[in-house]
């Protein structure tokens, strides 16, 4: 799905990602990388096959777009480091791209890690009048692109009929994106009228009638 | 001393008293004292804890005949109950022995209720006899040196069998039991349970299947004959009487008739939620009642618990509105009657609480009965020939809990840690786990020390360490913390604590409900309007409330209880006979009721099966009545609505009760292609059932319990701040990741069969689909809502099937925005 923001051309994808056409940018939040091997670390026994996901759905997504550079909103690494990374590094050079981290919340891990593997860290991001940030920003002149949220929403229909879904979340001037990371769960968002809210299937990303 | 010096102390005892022992009481310690094991069945409140505590002492006097002078240290005997609150009643009944025959035994508790302090005094001196929980059993066996503690424990005395059996703490008696017989040789085994349908398998469980355990012993009945009257209380105007479950209230005013005339009355709710709505409409209606009124349910604090048992024991207390927290044990001499709102799904639980009155000897126990909606007025006649008849359940007990096992061998891995070989042999010997083969001995091991079934090298999973010698064990202290918080979680949704803002603890409330809430919400909690000041840390922080603020009930989840097998039977007779002319009086205050359902549709005969169809502004709705019980209920509109969705792409949303099931749709549902096509044929039953995806939405809340029960879900600590927050996560995420990675997990697949045996209940299923097929389908196309539809069709608790792409269902899908 096409969207038209600001006059700029955005691709939303069913993976959660989004392509900036101009820019050749590929947007994405919420990876949380190395949260299976933190809970197995920890003696929880997740399935440590969940751990290729999200490298497998990285590589498909870069593949669908002509992107040079890829910005991640946020929440890349779950917790403290762990083999997890030596996966995520060995994956960086596979994809010699540029990369670009906005900090989030879960970044905890030291900014080394990053800049041994040539990835530039902000704060923040502008780039002409958008705004990139980890958590929802309001500010004047700006559309803020960001994340954190996890925002899914709840369907209903006739015949006492509920979908959950996870979504792309647009206001007037922001969008949050829903989390790219397999195994994160979802908050659910209850738009109000001005709101657009595009859901995610396993095979397209469909605009939500709102009433 | 020979045995009868030893019976001769007994008896004087009992003479003392002014009591006379009974039959099962003598036969109990003439086994004990020959060295066997047993269960002994008895109810509430006949002397069981005497039959069972006396012989353990008498036992040491035997070994010991100067106990007056010269005491022996050391753990005796282990008294189990399955609920906190009864410790201090039984630890009294001992204490009263102990001191009355000059013995220099201590008694103590261990419960989730004991002192960090205590416990430190306990583990470096045991005392003589200990009184404990499963939960806490678990914890002694998961700290150091366990084993000398057992070593001189002569007797291991499980209480209220009957109410672990079937459940997975039952599960966790038996693997401890298995590890005590070995590490206490001299140990016997006895439990006490009140009756059910299957005593001897009962007592094959406790023993363990085949075991010289069992060999050796007995089981002792005490044929108590208790006279027990069930009435109903009935509105003197039925055409008032609601259609559909409210909480019963209509008929306060009876119920404060009851409560007037009686000493002390009990009135059960069958959940919290009623429980308190039930205490708040007493209070505004009869405030006269305030100060002689008491709530007791599982959510509120202990102190409080603790204050109104003690107070319905001293006569403080006039009523107390109650929940099943009050269905076992505790002896109160001063109830006399009994109300029960709303259906207790099953003749044990409501024979239990009926006998919780009248516990003189030869008086009689009275229950009321108020049912919350007219259909349960059937259920209120079907009760009172079950009372008449004897008739009881069975409790099915779990096969293959691996989750129970994986956190048992975790349990034991952060003691001394254990050698395989030698717990597999324990193990097997277990009634849950008599199948068990060493394949799938092998999965649990792997999946303990690896995480998974092979071990990868970027992998850095740690939790059970194999030792040089070959012994497990778990090494990290801060893995070892965690799995000890873990254990007494084996059943629950996160809860919170909802305290004070200014200190003081009120009790806890579920997650899910503390979510909906925002700061300055009110709401009302254990008697008392609240208002939200935040949450944090796994604490609600309240204050009192402003009085004219409206406020909201707390909610539980709760399980929904289902009929039993033997009460759907009981059920469906009662309501065949509604077509007869002797009608019983709850029957016959159900005609008009009767008369509307006639008017639209039928009261289905025993030859019959009504199928009722309508359309309302929610959509198409079809009814169908086997009167089978809720979960029969559940597989059967899984099944049924798969079958439908197989011939054209359709959505179904689905409801159950105890009586029948609705499948509800957008689109009109084509009865005669159910009728036409043989849907209701039992052909294939068990895979049509695997493949309606409701199967899965099922499987996927067992696993909740599962992924807790194996520490796949961190709760922390109750009331402690999680310090761990990355290692949060919930079991829905959980459950699909192990679907689509691990599908063959032993745990996920545990699920599944959890739902097939215990809430699908398939053998169920397959002889209703039987008796569906010898009778005359009665397909009634109905204007309205009928009488009898109208507590499904109301249900919002509801579970849903499609045949339809997701693309399809969203297009026809809205959200609804804030307006």
């Amino acid at each position: 799905m096409i969207i038209n923001i600001n006059n700029e051309h955005f691709t939303l994808h069913q993976s959660g990602a989004i392509f900036w056409e101009s820019k050749k940018m590929l947007l994405i939040s919420d990876v949380h990388l190395g949260k299976v091997a933190h809970f197995r670390k920890h003696g929880i026994g997740i399935p440590k096959d969940a751990i290729f996901e999200n490298f497998t759905r990285l590589s498909a997504v870069l593949e669908m777009f002509d992107a040079e550079t890829i910005v991640f909103l946020g929440d890349l690494f779950h917790s403290t480091i762990n083999n997890e990374w030596n996966l995520f590094s060995e994956w960086t050079k596979q994809h010699a791209k540029r990369i670009i981290l906005v900090e989030g919340n879960h970044d905890i891990i030291s900014k080394q890690y990053y800049t041994d593997l040539n990835i530039e860290i902000y704060k923040e991001l502008i780039f002409d009048d958008f705004l990139l940030t980890h958590h929802p920003t309001e500010r004047e002149g700006y559309f803020n692109f960001c994340g954190h949220i996890h925002p899914g929403i709840k369907l209903r229909g006739m015949g006492r009929q509920f979908l959950n879904l996870s979504c792309f979340f647009r206001k007037p001037n922001q969008l949050i994106f829903p989390a790219f990371g397999e195994f994160t769960g979802n908050s659910y968002v209850i738009p109000t009228e001005n709101d657009k809210v595009y859901a995610i299937t396993k095979d397209e990303v469909i605009e939500i009638a709102l009433n | 001393m020979n045995r009868d010096e030893l019976y001769t102390i007994a008896e004087n005892w009992f003479h003392k008293q002014g009591w006379k022992s009974f039959p099962f009481q003598t036969q109990t310690w003439t086994a004990f004292l020959q060295g066997k094991n047993g269960l002994l069945n008895a109810p509430t409140g006949s002397g069981k804890t005497y039959a069972l505590w006396f012989p353990i002492v008498l036992n040491y006097i035997k070994a010991n005949p100067d106990y007056k002078n010269k005491h022996k240290p050391g753990l005796k005997a282990i008294w189990i109950t399955p609920l906190r609150a009864l410790s201090v009643e039984i630890k009294q009944a001992a204490e009263r022995i102990v001191e009355d025959l000059d013995l220099q035994m201590t008694v103590g508790i261990r419960s989730g209720d004991t002192s960090q302090s205590e416990r430190t005094k306990q583990s470096k001196k045991m005392p003589d006899l200990l009184v404990t929980t499963p939960e806490s059993l678990q914890l002694l066996l998961a700290s150091k040196e366990f084993a000398k503690t057992f070593a001189s424990c002569t007797a291991i005395v499980v209480d209220e069998w009957h109410e672990l059996l079937g459940t997975k703490r039952g599960v966790q008696m038996e693997l401890a039991l298995s590890r005590l017989k070995t590490v206490a040789p001299k140990m016997r085994i006895w439990g006490i349970s009140a009756t059910i349908g299957n005593l001897e398998l009962a007592q094959q469980v406790l023993l363990g299947l085949d075991s010289e355990a069992y060999q050796n012993s007995v089981l002792i009945k005490a044929s108590i004959n208790k006279k027990i009257k069930v009435v109903s209380l009935l509105p003197e105007k039925m055409e008032t009487y609601p259609w559909r479950g409210h909480m019963g209230l209509h008929l306060i005013d009876e119920v404060a008739k009851i409560i007037r005339k009686s000493k002390t009355t009990l009135v059960f709710t069958n959940v919290r939620s009623s429980c308190e709505m039930w205490y708040q409409a007493i209070l505004e209606k009869y405030p006269e009642f305030a100060g002689d009124m008491a709530m007791h349910h599982g959510s509120i604090s202990r102190e409080i618990r603790q204050w109104v048992e003690n107070a319905i024991r001293n006569e403080e207390l006039k009523v107390v509105i109650c929940t099943s927290s009050l269905d076992l044990g505790v002896d109160f001499a001063p109830v006399e009657s009994i109300v029960q709102i709303g259906g207790p799904k099953g003749v044990a639980r409501f024979l239990q609480r009926a006998g919780r009155s009248g516990h003189q000897p030869g008086k009689e126990s009275v229950i009321y009965f108020l049912a919350t909606h007219a259909m349960e007025l059937i259920e209120a006649s079907a009760l009172k020939k079950a009372v008449a008849q004897h008739v009881v359940e069975d409790r099915i007990p779990y096969l293959n809990s691996w989750d129970v096992l994986v956190q048992y061998l975790n349990t034991l891995a952060v003691s001394d840690g254990f050698f395989p070989d030698e717990i597999y042999e324990e193990v097997k010997n277990t009634f849950c786990y008599q199948n068990i083969t060493p394949e799938k001995w092998n999965w649990i091991l792997n999946f303990i020390t690896n995480g998974s079934q092979s071990l990868q090298a970027y992998d850095e999973f740690k939790k059970v360490e194999v030792e040089e010698d070959g012994r497990y064990k778990i090494n990290s202290r801060l893995i070892a913390m965690h799995h000890r918080m873990q254990i007494g979680t084996i059943v629950g949704d996160a809860s919170l604590n909802v305290k004070f803002l200014s200190g003081g603890y009120i009790g806890n409330i579920e997650e899910w409900f503390a979510s909906k809430l925002k700061p300055g919400d009110v709401f009302t909690f254990a008697g008392k309007r609240l208002e939200l000041f935040r949450v944090k840390n796994m604490q609600v922080l309240v204050r009192k409330a402003d009085p004219k603020k409206t406020s909201r009930t707390v909610s539980w989840m709760g399980g929904r209880m289902s009929f039993s097998a033997q009460m759907s039977e009981l059920l469906r007779e009662e309501l065949y006979a509604a077509n007869n002319e002797n009608l019983s009086p709850e029957l016959k205050a159900l005609k008009p009721i009767f008369e509307r359902q006639r008017k639209e549709s039928i009261v289905p005969g025993d030859d019959e099966f009504l199928i009722e169809t309508f359309k309302t502004r929610e959509g198409y709705h079809a009814v169908f009545y086997p009167f089978e019980g809720r979960f029969v209920h559940e597989a059967l509109a899984s099944i049924l609505s798969y079958r439908i969705s197989l011939l054209s792409s359709i959505t179904f949303s689905l409801a159950y009760n105890d009586y029948g099931f609705e499948l509800l749709s957008d689109q009109l549902i084509d009865i005669q292609a159910v009728l036409d096509n043989n849907l209701f044929s039992t052909e294939y039953v068990h895979e049509d059932l695997q493949k309606s995806l409701n199967a899965t939405e099922m499987a996927r809340r067992k696993f909740r319990d599962i992924a807790v029960i194996a520490g796949l879900v961190f709760t922390g600590m109750p009331g402690k701040p999680i310090k761990s927050k990355h290692l949060q996560s919930g079991s829905q995420l959980l459950f699909e990741v192990f679907r689509d990675y691990e599908p063959d997990n032993l745990l996920l697949q545990q699920a599944f069969t959890e739902t097939f045996e215990h809430q699908l209940e398939e053998g169920r299923l397959l002889q209703a689909l039987e008796r569906i097929n010898k009778q005359t389908i009665v397909w009634k196309q109905c204007m309205k809502p009928t009488p009898f539809s109208f507590p499904i069709i109301t249900d919002r608790l509801r579970e849903k099937l499609s045949s339809e792409t997701l693309q399809e269902r969203i297009k026809k899908m809205t959200a609804s925005y804030m307006k």
